[in-house]
């Protein structure tokens, strides 16, 4: 037995979502030929078809780009701190692709290492994630290299698989998937066929091995000189997570915020006495590799890269983990 | 008690020191009274007025503003003036294309002996941003209905179609080109003529330094980077004399890069192929398939160059608007911004080794990726672009959130030509747009 629903129903039930007051977010095409994760008015904006993967990552629904921490007001001598709202209310992130869910307990681990960060699993505990199994891939995909696939069931609290016709076979995953989806799916015999997705190009352990062994190799320059180092890969990333705090206000008042940040930036590492230990291109690049292949499996025992191809679909000079690591 | 209090106007007057102070200074001095409304800031000159001034003016809250310094001939730095009225013609431009609403940003030449004109102008800004109420479209979304209906809102999503992978053009390659580049790249390099060739390959640019590996190179329609971009790098001018492969719209780049005194022609090798447009909404409009002041040019581009008013055709929609309409849109894009910087690091022109938003200490732009924050840093981008864009679209081509940056660098093009007949990079003899002034240039907007 397996459970189905229809996307007429699907659209139903999003709307329901969006109509409850839950904060709904999924594929959207905000222009023609550009489909980006994006909250949802209506349930006519989820876009199901027609697209591999979204331009940017569902990430910035748990860890937004601009999040305010605390609020200051100087009267006098007086410094008084304000607290921030918090977030509140349910949120669902629907059709997110597989590699776009399996990124959130791999973010986890560094949210909650040395410090619980209250603001991030606040907003963990409050997402529900709908995933849609990806029925094509594209050059950039990876996701068989890195442990997961078209149908990867980690992060998810439920899941589509497409049957064709419109219909979709539902999968739930979880507690918080059964309890949102609960009523509205009909029984079936139908079983959804996984695509097989990409090919496996790599071995993600001797990525790390290599990365550990050659860290002052020729190979760093002479692969990663066109990168123009721009933010594109790690922001449009589902498992980057770097970020920097700063004070925006004036002399009376004003908030203390933290915005992502990128280690492919030459501010990234910059000190204040002018040195900068990464002052190439080629070592940030290798940063980016390091970090991903080696430095986060080492302290938290997982690869931080799920795969989905972002860095190289959102590359302007055609980089990306998949070229550089291929290329070892 | 339960009556609402009037609308007092906010006005905000960056003031030349030498002018327009002495000029408020002896309205002060006569007893003449004007409104209180107004907040003067005085700086040394109109020319040293910088353009985010008057942005962060409205941000902290003006309902209107006013710029004023010496009349033309006046100057204290003799040309101080006339090169702010250079820029305020291009800014005006620019602002409108944001959708700021020109009704509430007024330009003055009002010298030390003119009190009585001081007065007048504050009393008519006061009055007048009385009747237009406080400025509220200032980046709001809202409020937009000439928007929805434009069909360009993202509210109104078009149906799903396929995603383009790639813009292409109708040519598939060109193996003649391709065969006849990669034999004057192995010929320059077993020559030792230059060190390395900065061209395309498969996946995207790349370095060749070797004969043997020319093989790498490719012509086809999607070479779309601008590689004038590596020019300025360091790692790659460690290579040695460089030579490099150029379209005709990318060579434009070279032409303001030399001008600008970026790069040395000389210590370059330039390899021009003739270009039958990549797919790009720039190559509709192309007047420049076939590269003009390349050391070498490989193939031939039978296109007919495009009617200059074509140039501006993606503008008519967001010209259409009202300027709350345009506001809206703008804010809706700049709402996807997260300030990767692709934008920045794609343009050739972008060479600065830090960046205005990169400066902390203070902060002029602030580096959040919120509406204030974006709109910020996209005026700061185009407008440092403004006559010196060369269009090549790069800018649009690596955001990931897909904002059409190229309608800014557009509208600012567009004004270059219209006011000054300009076009950055397309004569290599022509003054360089903001560097240089004429006594000729256009005020009928200062009063």
């Amino acid at each position: 037995m397996s459970a189905t629903i229809s996307q007429r129903a699907l659209r139903g039930v999003v709307t329901e979502w969006i109509r409850q007051g839950k904060r709904v977010a999924g594929p959207r095409q905000v222009k023609p030929g550009c489909v980006l994760y994006a909250p949802l008015e209506s349930s006519d904006q989820l876009v199901l078809e027609g697209f591999v993967h979204p331009a940017n990552s569902v990430k910035e629904f748990i860890f937004p780009k601009h999040e305010e921490l605390y609020g200051y007001r100087i009267t006098g001598n007086r410094i008084e701190l304000i607290e921030v709202k918090q977030p509140a209310g349910e949120q669902v992130l629907i059709a997110a692709r597989p590699c776009d869910a399996a990124s959130m307990p791999i973010l986890d681990h560094v949210f909650n290492w040395d410090y619980k960060d209250e603001l991030y699993n606040l907003r963990r505990q409050l997402t529900t994630v709908v995933t849609l199994a990806c029925a094509a891939h594209d050059d950039a995909c990876f996701c068989t290299s890195v442990g997961l696939g078209p149908a990867a069931e980690r992060g998810s609290d439920a899941m589509l698989l497409e049957l064709g016709d419109g219909e979709y076979e539902v999968r739930c995953l979880t507690e918080k998937g059964k309890a949102l989806l609960d009523g509205k799916v009909q029984a079936s015999e139908r079983v959804a066929s996984v695509s097989p997705g990409p090919e496996k190009r790599f071995e993600a352990e001797q990525v790390g091995a290599f990365v550990k062994e050659h860290f002052d190799s020729p190979f760093w320059p002479s692969e990663t000189l066109a990168c123009l180092g721009c933010g594109a890969c790690a922001y449009t990333c589902p498992t980057c997570h770097c970020f920097d705090i700063v004070d925006e206000g004036n002399i009376e008042s004003g908030v203390r915020a933290r915005n992502w940040d990128s280690c492919q930036f030459a501010m990234f590492t910059l000190h204040a006495s002018g040195h900068n230990p990464r002052p190439d291109q080629p070592s940030r690049q290798r940063q980016r590799i390091d970090h991903k292949f080696h430095v986060y499996p080492e302290k938290f025992g997982e690869i931080l890269c799920t795969g989905c191809g972002n860095c190289t679909r959102n590359c302007p000079v055609g980089m990306g983990v998949l070229s550089v690591v291929t290329a070892l | 008690m339960s009556e609402r209090p009037e609308f007092e106007p906010k006005i905000v007057a960056f003031v030349c020191n030498w002018c327009t102070y002495l000029g408020a200074d002896l309205a002060g001095t006569t007893r003449l009274e004007y409104p209180a409304n107004v907040r003067i800031i005085r700086l040394p000159c109109t020319g040293r007025i910088d353009f985010n001034l008057i942005i962060k003016a409205f941000e902290i809250g003006a309902d209107s503003v006013l710029v004023s310094g010496c009349h033309p001939g006046d100057c204290h730095y003799t040309s101080g003036n006339y090169h702010a009225r250079r820029r305020w013609i291009l800014f005006r431009e620019l602002l409108q294309t944001l959708g700021f609403d020109l009704e509430r940003i007024y330009f003055t030449w009002i010298s030390a002996a003119e009190g009585h004109k001081w007065q007048q102008t504050v009393k008519e800004i006061t009055e007048k941003t009385r009747k237009l109420g406080p400025y509220k479209d200032l980046y709001q979304i809202s409020g937009s209905g000439d928007l929805a209906s434009s069909g360009r809102g993202a509210s109104r999503c078009a149906p799903a179609v396929p995603v383009e992978v790639c813009g292409r053009g109708t040519w598939p390659c060109a193996p003649t080109d391709e065969a006849a580049l990669r034999d004057t790249c192995r010929r320059l390099l077993a020559e030792g003529s230059v060190k390395v060739v900065i061209g395309y390959g498969r996946r995207g640019p790349v370095f060749v330094t070797r004969p043997e590996d020319v093989e790498q190179l490719i012509w086809d329609n999607h070479c779309l980077a601008n590689l004038t971009v590596y020019l300025k790098r360091k790692e790659i001018r460690g290579l040695g004399r460089p030579a490099i492969v150029v379209k005709g719209c990318d060579e434009r780049a070279l032409v303001v890069l030399e001008k600008e005194s970026q790069i040395d022609r000389k210590e370059m090798h330039v390899l021009g192929m003739a270009c039958k447009g990549m797919g790009k909404a720039k190559c509709e409009t192309c007047d420049v398939h076939m590269p003009r002041f390349a050391d070498e040019v490989m193939g031939e581009a039978d296109k007919h160059p495009a009617e200059t008013g074509e140039r501006w055709k993606s503008l008519a929609f967001l010209l259409a608007l009202s300027p709350a309409g345009r506001m809206a849109y703008w804010a809706r894009e700049f709402e996807r911004c997260v300030k990767c910087y692709a934008c920045r690091q794609v343009c050739p022109m972008c060479y600065c080794e830090r960046c205005l938003v990169e400066k902390n200490r203070p902060t002029e732009i602030e580096p959040s990726a919120t509406a204030k924050g974006n709109f910020a840093w996209h005026i700061v981008r185009a407008f440092h672009l403004a006559g010196r864009c060369v269009g090549c679209d790069e800018c649009t081509r690596a955001c990931p959130a897909g904002i059409d940056l190229r309608l800014l660098n557009l509208s600012l093009a567009k004004a270059a030509e219209e006011h000054f007949a300009y076009r950055a990079g397309m004569d290599p003899k022509a003054e360089p747009l903001i560097g240089a002034y004429s006594l000729q240039d256009k005020e009928n907007f200062i009063r």
